[in-house]
């Protein structure tokens, strides 16, 4: 029976219900907003059973699917959440509720004029119920529901009561539930941040995540760094549009989807274009992106943007300059997906910082007064990239409560200096890295090709040696300097392994080759691993 | 890890051409010479190894040669090297004289001609 008309009011007992009402906002408010979710919804119904003096109390919410009601926290009724009690809306007594969106009331359950599904109910001897829906912002959530095993005319005003108890216990759960899920989404947008950066010689960055002052701000800005094999470099930051758990989702798959099609594609107009036809399939949020590969050997940054903000370049003299050549829509927008990419070349001492609005964009202000303050902010900032992106960002966001999240990565070149000294793994996938370094080496302290070509090889020799040298369980390195004194290169390639024999008959043969290209090879081998030290004059002089 | 060299095949006739294109060091050299065996058929009558698109070669490369002369001598099969004069691999190359084991053209043309490939 719903809504029986017959009830009468009682404005006695309203006045009671206000006090009652009291009661469970007191407790609904401040003391249960450290308990999880589940907690919390016990602790509440305990309370409710105990201010409408009922025997059971029971929450079911409404799945993912919005057609199913499960059941999630009961009092008198454990078993029903232990059994995994679930019901479609429309059906049953808590069925109704959900889909009538209005109190109802069964008052003898033997004489029910609605179906009851859950034999629970009867099991327990409950012989009157009264549910109401639990609603936020006109979002069905689940149901209330409270019951008697006494047989009880449930009047309005209880329905009321309840009614009321039943608001502030959604409010609960969803507050909660936001709770829980901006928690997830930090998690997760921290979880998709590059862990640390890979450190290349002649390139230092910088990499920083600022989430917004509020928690429920924490949003789809991302950066990352890719590695495309040994000479090339991919750089990417973006910004999702929204907010919390969806925006950090689609930040995911968009990171994902750009990891993927830069692996496969080199050119950054092409790579976009392709992550702008994904993102037009997946029907989702807009999006802003730069994305962009630097070539190690040439320091030439090919970028391609997404109705991103601009790159800030500044040049080892101090000057900085917005690029803004490059240029496209932003995903999720439609158009013609088709980006003109801009290249820039990196000289020794040149920065290039990538951000996304949230550090220039300020309420009630041009968009150009922002990009002005960012000027401003890094003609004074320190030269080392990490002190230059804190000092950058705590500039511009000085006394200001952050309302969109920052991203920021920094990118420099700092030249190949004519020392060089690196420690890498010993493995053979390393050979092709180093070499390449020591090529780039050579060719920035002024080796004609020939010599790189020659340092590479001897170089990749000793350490194709070192590498075999190398046993047992210990993560074993090979520690490799490059030192340049006027025209004569010296390169010293250090392993901690002890010399073995050739293990087969034509092993060796790296000796002779490294004897062809270099001036000098000294081999030593003692106690504590094996050194070679490599020389060769440099230059203009034919060898 | 990326690729850093991949075989190109193909056949003239009963000859086999394997080009090695990229670089080869000792991260791939043993995998590219089974690979290679897997590529050439038994019932060629010879193989001929180019190398004028190895950008990068070493000591791994000159035992994948070797490897792979004693292989095609095994099934009694030919093999010709293709190596472009003064070129880096033509240099390292010399420091064990392989033209003094293998035969070896400048320009692919040559070795199908002197194989008489049809």
């Amino acid at each position: 029976m719903t809504r029986d008309p017959s009830i009468q009011e009682e404005s006695t007992s309203t006045e009671q219900a206000i006090a009652r009402l009291e009661d469970v906002q007191r407790v609904t408010e401040s003391a249960l907003s450290y308990l999880n979710p589940d907690e919390l919804l016990t602790e509440l119904l305990e309370r409710v059973v105990e201010i409408l003096q009922v025997d059971t109390a029971a929450v079911l919410l409404v799945e993912d699917d919005g057609r199913t009601l499960a059941a999630r926290a009961a009092k008198g009724l454990e078993e029903e959440v232990e059994r995994g009690f679930r019901l479609p809306i429309g059906r049953g007594f808590a069925g109704r509720v959900a889909a009538t969106r209005q109190p109802v009331v069964i008052e003898d359950l033997e004489r029910s004029p609605i179906e009851v599904i859950n034999p629970l109910l009867r099991e327990r001897g409950i012989r009157s119920l009264l549910g109401v829906p639990l609603v936020v912002e006109g979002q069905l959530i689940g149901v209330l529901h409270v019951g008697s095993l006494i047989q009880r005319e449930f009047r309005d005003s209880d329905a009321e009561l309840l009614q009321l108890v039943g608001d502030r216990v959604a409010l609960e759960i969803e507050r909660s539930r936001l709770a829980v899920q901006d928690r997830i989404a930090q998690t997760l947008q921290r979880d998709l941040l590059p862990s640390r950066l890979p450190r290349l010689p002649g390139l230092r960055m910088a990499g920083r995540y600022i989430p917004a002052a509020t928690e429920s701000a924490i949003g789809g800005d991302w950066y990352d760094v890719i590695q495309l094999g040994h000479r090339r470099l991919g750089l990417a930051i973006g910004d999702v549009a929204g907010h919390g758990m969806p925006a950090a989702t689609y930040m995911g798959q968009l990171r994902s989807a750009l990891r993927a099609y830069a692996l496969d594609v080199e050119a950054a107009g092409e790579v976009l274009r392709k992550l702008a036809r994904f993102a037009e399939a997946e029907h989702s949020r807009m999006a802003t992106l730069i994305y962009g590969t630097l070539n190690l050997d040439t320091w030439a940054l090919e970028f391609a943007r997404a109705g991103h903000p601009y790159p800030l370049l500044i040049r080892a003299d101090g000057s900085a300059s917005f690029l803004t050549d490059a240029s496209g829509p932003p995903l999720g927008t439609g158009g013609a997906f088709s980006y003109e990419s801009e290249v820039v070349t990196l000289e020794p001492g040149d920065t290039l910082l990538f951000y996304t609005d949230g550090l220039i964009e300020r309420r009630g202000e041009q968009l150009s007064d922002g990009e002005a303050a960012l000027v401003e902010a890094v003609a004074d900032a320190p030269e080392d990239p990490e002190l230059k992106c804190t000092s950058i960002i705590s500039r511009l966001t000085k006394g200001i409560e952050v309302a969109d999240d920052i991203a920021a990565l920094l990118v420099q070149s700092v030249g190949l200096e004519e020392r060089l000294s690196v420690e890498v793994p010993s493995a053979p996938r390393e050979l092709a890295g180093i070499r390449h370094l020591l090529r780039r080496w050579v060719a920035a302290n002024g080796g004609t090709d020939d010599d790189c070509a020659a340092v590479a090889i001897a170089v990749t020799e000793a350490c194709a040696n070192a590498i075999e040298h190398a046993f047992g369980p210990r993560d074993e390195t090979i520690e490799i300097t490059a030192e340049l004194e006027a025209d004569l290169v010296t390169i010293t390639i250090r392993d901690r392994g002890a010399w073995r024999e050739p293990r087969r008959e034509h092993r060796g043969r790296g000796i002779p080759v490294m004897r062809e290209f270099m001036d000098e090879v000294e081999i030593e081998t003692g106690e504590d691993g094996t050194t070679v030290e490599l020389r060769r004059r440099v230059g203009s002089s034919p060898q | 890890m990326s690729e850093i060299a991949r075989l190109h095949h193909e056949s003239v006739g009963d000859v086999e051409i394997v080009r090695v294109v990229g670089e080869v060091d000792a991260s791939n050299g043993s995998m590219l010479t089974e690979e290679l065996f897997g590529a050439v058929s038994n019932q060629a009558r010879a193989v001929v190894l180019d190398l004028s698109n190895t950008t990068y070669i070493d000591s791994s490369g000159i035992n994948l040669i070797f490897d792979v002369a004693a292989g095609v001598r095994s099934r009694r099969q030919q093999l010709r090297l293709v190596v472009v004069p003064r070129s880096f691999v033509a240099q390292v190359l010399s420091t064990v004289s392989i033209d003094e084991s293998v035969p070896v053209d400048g320009v692919l043309a040559d070795a199908l001609e002197a194989l008489q490939a049809r």
